[in-house]
């Protein structure tokens, strides 16, 4: 008897390196498997982390404070590299307070000998200061800040630019208010003075004399006495850039606004800010940046804005297009930032940083000082508040993206100069005060309209090749059929766009009618042949083999295309005949008669070429996955019907086509998703206008082609930048949802054909 | 009651009508697909085919008159109906397009000629068509050649011809040279020359300087050797005769290539239809793109794709074994698999915009500063460039590998794998050895199909690295050779900017018909690649099952 072995046999061995190999591919593969996995949905998280900026409160905190000369101040500000501060005191003397050291330097302004300032305004986008005197002149100091660099460190120097005195007005009346503004060698002038208890306001228009070597002196060519037609008496007096008005504000809470038409300056409007029933009075208003809004306020804080914009029969007045929340505890300051169109209101302990775009109260607290004023720095970094004890807050702002919020991308914003709310997308234009536009709305559309063409067109089609194919077509030419469809889908889309735009859409616009024909005809001949050879005797009909159907149709379908191609043209001049523009003569022209009889525009690029080709990509994609899901559907299903006596139609309508319904479904899911997304065809073949109709005659721009259109050209983490991902991430979402609704539903057929 | 007497194939199945309608959608739908491919393929071939010279005299008064000029000569390069719209309906007009060409004559190269306001046509025997270096075609009849050394020579001349054509080949050497010596040499000193500057304070030491005045000897050296090849190509000329009447002396240095096409024989025909497509495929664009080749974005579209498998294969082939082989499968697997197919329909331009931010501003800015922070403000990887493009599409492409390598193994017979494993082997050995080499022509459908998914994409491209004209190919003889970091052309691309960029839109029209049929040629040949191995492979499985 021999013991069993107490250990294996060597063959039963394995090498210690075929293990080690093993385990360590095992890891190797774990960790990789799972990295590129989750690399995948890093996607979704990283495009997430790009938009989320977007929709971050701003950060505002106190970083430093400094204690500067004291009070009153008629005027303060700081140069954009936040270096050098100036106060402007009532009496026109001009204190320089440097922020690094607290070294100050005091300079008065120049004013002719022997007066006094009695009114001042500032602007801060050009940085000059008006100055009324009582003598009833008026001059404009321009603060001229230059930045010098010694060894890397910037070091800010300022000095001061005097106009001559003007004489505006009655001559040795004190000036009570004034103000003055205009780009170019063309400002406006505004004084109000007291000339014997009664206030008058007097405006001017200045100009520049034009010399060789650039500028000349500045002088009043016309003085316009408006007192007259004020309502009541005026208390402040408003100027803008463009020079082409003047604003008052009255002893009660009226504005009144005069337009200037050449030298003539006409009332066009009266108006109240806050009526009388609201109880509330105006305290005062300002303009905004870009001198088309009015920040309007009242004593107890409310706030609302009027804009210029046109009112039907009225002209360009102003109108109310924004209400803010009041600021508790009133207001006694106001600021408005030079770089867009945020604006600072303090109250005797509260300060508030506003934005009118979007209505939205970027920051409000509380400050544990009692405030004298304050103002926002140049660049929208920061937010300067002076205290009762004269000490200067310097709070940093930190908010990249102050003209975004929810209600931009996806609700209605009133915009400058617009008649109404709207949604609008318009993401840059000429001018610094610019409002980016910035809604989604108009792409979302633009998407859908896109889709619902594209949809419209390839979703009969590709269910109809799909049912023949796997029900009726001889199994022999699957083989062939569903290679081509492949070839199809895998086209790229730059191709099927440069058909689109430079083929389809110049022999569509000739020619709708035929192509309305075509749809009409090739349909309806099919049918109405289908009917009249099931009427002939089975001599007859057997001659086409079941299952060969769509070769001998096409003969028949070239007639019927033949025919509605030629006939297009009769239709046109029996129905569409609409009068020549140029000429007066009736034309038969579709294009021309789709525009005078139903007001909307007919685009070259437009909506049908759109649909058509993006058809081309949609059609193969929905046709594969719905031809699989007919397909595998058990053939037993299909004998049992058929050997009960139903016939091939019934079969496939009755049986194959409810027992795929959620396959066909999924596949229709799965086409739309590809139309939403795709860019190059929808790129090449609209105009890629942002409009919000479902014309089919005109273009759209979506989701997708706006990005191709605009993301090469924003300056990285800009706003418009975020905007772009945030339409990148709904595109993300709508696709991503869309598809797995028709995975989950294709999941289920699965389960379901097993259970059978 | 009498039952109704039924013969054979007399009843009617109900419904055919409605077979008809789907028949109907089969049918439109191969048509689609065909007639498409057949446009391209005819517009395609038409570009390189010779097309005869026509000599128009006009109708006095007609609308067709420009500048009072009753003759118009030129290449017929299409005929198109344009409707005029009238209260009867649209009449007809049938026009030419012509190529006149001499662009720097007439100030234009195309030009529609309604056929009724042409009183009398010719194909003059003898008309030239010369392909310039600029202003696009001169077209018209020769006159004389000015040979280089002095000698003049008239067309009527029996060695006009020879003379002409060693003419031509003197002047392609010269180029030939020119090029070499302005791209090649010139732009290895200017290589070394930003290196050396890049170089950390290399210039301020005497072995820097001493470099660069090197370099910059040899630079001048090269620029005299250019400028007395320019001036070599500048002499000599061919005289031509314009149809309006006037003469012109075409600097040979200038000339491409000359063609008869009005006395060309089938055979010459043929010739020139080959050389035209060689030149297309291998020479680079002139004359912003209109002319010459596609050279460099074939390559780019090349280099581009090559990048992209050797980022995607890796990736997508592990992810799908660890799902298939590794994986418990239960809840997470599925939905993995779910997002996985979610993904490959997501929008190829949500990609692009991950690519951008992701890779060019994320990764790329990171690496500039890390490795790179000489040249910067200058971006280096910190903008697109053909690495980021690869990787952006490969991000793309990867779940139509993991998918399609997950079907393949998964047609793997259960029973192959456990023989391997009965037979003692390890679970990785099973894979590597057993399932691998039996899933791989099914890993390679897919492989193939996200190249041609890659080659054909455009809209992620244009926001991660692709220009409209290259000065340098990504893969040179310049260290480090593969230039990962600049950017490229790609057919694609090509399509676009040509299309709707271009400032000439009749020149190019040609060009994007050509560069569409090559880029629809190279997707389909992929994609019947793709198809056939696939046929193959289920016919294996099909007899090979255990």
């Amino acid at each position: 008897m021999t013991a069993p072995p107490d250990k294996k046999p060597v063959r039963y061995e394995i090498a210690a390196s075929t293990i080690r190999v093993d385990r360590a591919m095992q890891q190797f593969i774990k960790v990789g498997g799972i990295s590129i996995v989750t690399a995948v949905f890093a996607i979704f998280i990283f495009i997430l982390w790009q938009i989320l900026p977007l929709f971050a409160a701003p950060k505002v905190e106190e970083d430093a404070a400094w204690s500067v000369p004291p009070g009153p101040h008629a005027a303060m500000g700081v140069d954009e590299w936040s270096a050098l501060a100036f106060f402007l005191d009532r009496e026109g003397e001009l204190t320089f307070f440097r922020i690094e050291n607290g070294a100050i330097h005091r300079q008065r302004l120049p004013l002719p000998d022997g007066e006094r300032m009695t009114a001042s305004r500032y602007h801060p986008k050009r940085q000059d200061i008006i100055v009324g005197t009582d003598q009833g002149k008026v001059l404009f100091v321009h603060l001229n800040y230059r930045a010098s660099f010694l060894d890397g460190a910037r070091r800010v120097e300022a000095d001061v630019d005097a106009s001559p005195a003007l004489l505006v007005g009655a001559p040795g009346h004190a000036v009570l208010d004034v103000d003055m503004d205009g780009a170019g060698g063309q400002k406006i002038a505004a004084v109000i003075q007291d000339i014997d208890g009664r206030r008058t306001l007097t405006a001017a228009l200045v100009s520049q004399r034009r010399t060789l070597i650039g500028g000349g002196a500045w002088r009043v060519t016309k003085q316009i006495d408006l007192t007259e037609q004020l309502a009541e008496p005026p208390r402040k007096a408003l100027l803008n850039e463009r020079a082409d008005s003047v604003l008052v504000l009255t002893a009660g809470s009226k504005i009144q606004y005069f337009l200037r038409t050449g030298d003539e300056l006409n009332l066009v409007q009266t108006f109240e800010p806050f009526p009388p029933e609201s109880g509330e009075i105006l305290a005062d208003a300002e303009y905004l940046f870009g001198d088309d809004s009015l920040v309007c306020w009242s004593e107890r804080g409310a706030n609302v804005i009027f804009s210029l914009f046109n009112q039907p029969g009225k002209g360009r007045i102003f109108g109310k297009t924004k209400t803010f929340p009041a600021l508790e505890g009133g207001v006694t300051g106001y600021a408005k930032s030079v770089r867009n169109k945020a604006f600072l209101l303090t109250g005797p302990k509260r300060a508030s940083l506003r934005f009118a775009t979007t209505e939205a109260i970027r920051w409000e607290h509380d400050v544990p000082y009692a405030l004298q004023g304050g103002f926002i720095g140049p660049k929208y970094d920061s937010v300067w508040l002076l205290d009762v004890a004269n000490r200067l807050h310097r709070l940093a702002v930190h908010d990249p993206h102050p003209e975004s919020s929810i209600r931009a991308f996806f609700g209605k914003i009133w915009y400058e100069g617009a008649a109404e709310p709207k949604y609008e997308w318009q993401s840059t234009g000429g001018a610094d005060e610019f409002e980016p536009k910035l809604s989604m709305v108009p792409l979302l559309i633009g998407t859908l309209k896109g889709t619902l063409y594209a949809m419209l067109f390839s979703v009969p089609l590709a269910l109809l090749a799909a049912l023949y194919t796997s029900q009726f077509a001889h199994p022999n030419f699957k083989r062939f059929v569903k290679p081509i469809m492949e070839i199809m889908a895998s086209l790229p889309s730059v191709i099927l766009g440069f058909l689109a735009a430079l083929w389809l859409a110049p022999l569509v616009e000739q020619r709708v009618p035929s192509f309305m024909l075509l749809i009409l005809a090739l349909p309806l001949s099919s049918v109405v042949f289908g009917a009249l050879w099931n009427r002939m005797p089975y001599s007859i009909r057997k001659h086409i083999r079941q299952g060969y159907e769509f070769i001998f149709i096409v003969p028949l379908l070239a007639i019927a295309a033949y025919a509605a191609w030629k006939l297009g043209p009769l239709i046109e001049s029996m129905f569409f005949v609409a009068r020549d523009l140029s000429t007066g003569q009736p034309v038969a022209d579709f294009r021309l008669w789709w525009v005078q009889t139903t007001g909307l525009p007919f685009e070259q690029r437009n909506s049908l070429v759109v649909g058509l080709m993006m058809g081309f990509a949609v059609i193969p994609i929905i046709f594969t996955i719905a031809e699989d899901s007919l397909s595998n559907v058990p053939p037993s299903f299909r004998s049992a019907s058929l050997a009960l006596g139903a016939s091939r139609w019934q079969t496939a309508i009755r049986v194959i086509l409810p027992t795929a319904s959620a396959g066909i479904f999924s596949a229709i899911m799965i086409g739309f998703g590809r139309a939403v997304g795709e860019t190059m065809i929808v790129l090449m073949a609209t105009g890629n206008t942002p409009i919000m109709d479902f014309n089919i005659f005109s273009g759209m721009r979506t989701l997708s082609a706006n990005i191709a259109v605009e993301l090469p050209e924003a300056p990285h983490h800009s706003t418009l930048y975020r905007a772009l991902f945030l339409g990148a991430m709904l595109l993300f979402l709508m696709t991503f949802f869309v598809n797995t609704l028709a995975e989950l539903l294709r999941h289920h057929l699965r389960e379901k054909y097993k259970a059978i | 009651m009498k039952l109704p007497h039924h013969k054979l194939g007399d009843t009617r199945p109900a419904g055919e009508t409605g077979v008809w309608l789907t028949s109907m959608g089969l049918s439109i739908g191969l048509f689609m697909v065909l007639a498409l491919l057949g446009l391209i393929l005819v517009n395609g071939i038409r570009v390189f085919w010779p097309k005869p010279v026509i000599r128009i005299e006009l109708v006095p008064g007609s609308a067709s008159i420009q500048r009072d000029q009753l003759i118009v000569g030129g290449i017929i390069s299409s005929t198109r109906d344009r409707m005029i719209p009238q209260e009867s309906g649209k009449a007809v007009e049938r026009e030419w397009h012509i190529q006149v060409g001499n662009k720097d004559a007439y100030g234009q190269s195309f030009r529609y000629i309604a056929i009724d306001d042409a009183a009398s046509t010719e194909f003059p025997i003898d008309a030239i068509v010369i392909e310039r270096m600029e202003y696009g075609h001169a077209v018209g009849l020769p006159v004389a050649l000015a040979l280089p050394n002095g000698d003049r020579l008239e067309a009527g001349a029996d060695d006009f011809d020879a003379a002409l054509s060693r003419a031509l080949i003197e002047v392609r050497k010269h180029r030939k040279e020119l090029l070499k010596i302005e791209k090649k040499q010139i732009g290895r000193i200017n290589h070394a020359m930003t290196r050396l500057r890049l170089a950390p304070g290399k210039l301020a030491t005497p072995e820097g300087i001493e470099q660069q005045a090197a370099l910059q000897a040899a630079y001048e050296k090269l620029a005299a050797e250019a400028a007395r090849l320019r001036a070599e190509l500048a002499n000599g000329q061919l005289i031509i005769r314009l149809f309006t009447g006037e003469e012109r002396g075409i600097p040979l240095g200038q000339v491409v290539h000359v063609h008869y096409p009005n006395r060309m024989t089938v055979r010459e025909k043929v010739a020139f239809f080959l050389h035209g497509i060689r030149a297309f495929v291998a020479d680079e664009p002139r004359e912003a793109n209109t002319e010459g080749g596609i050279f460099p974005a074939i390559f780019g579209t090349f280099v581009m794709t090559l990048l992209m498998s050797l980022a995607v294969m890796p990736f997508g082939i592990l992810a799908a074994i660890y799902l298939r082989e590794y994986a418990r499968q239960g809840w997470f697997t599925r939905s993995v698999r779910i997002s996985v197919n979610n993904l490959a329909g997501v929008p190829s331009i949500v990609f692009g915009v991950f690519g951008l931010g992701f890779f060019v501003y994320f990764t790329g800015g990171s690496i500039d500063q890390l490795f790179f922070s000489n040249a910067l403000p200058t971006p280096t990887f910190g903008t697109g460039g053909i690495l980021w493009a690869a990787l952006t599409l490969a991000l793309m492409t990867v779940p139509v590998v993991i998918v399609s390598t997950e079907e393949a193994l998964a047609a793997v017979p259960r029973g192959t794998r456990e023989g391997s494993l009965a037979l003692g082997a390890s679970k990785w050995q099973t894979i590597y050895r057993i399932v691998l080499p039996a899933a791989a022509p099914g890993i390679m459908t897919g492989l193939v199909l996200a190249m041609a998914r890659g080659a054909g994409e455009v809209a992620p491209l244009m926001l991660v690295g692709v220009v409209k004209l290259a000065p340098t190919l990504p893969i040179d003889d310049l260290f480090p050779f593969i230039h990962l970091d600049r950017k490229f052309m790609h057919l694609g691309f090509h399509i676009y900017d040509l299309g709707f960029q271009s400032p000439d839109s009749d020149a190019a029209r040609p060009m994007v018909f050509a560069t569409t049929l090559f880029l629809i040629a190279l997707v389909v040949v992929l994609n019947l690649g793709a198809i056939i191995i696939r046929e193959r492979l289920r016919r294996k499985y099909a007899t090979g099952a255990f």
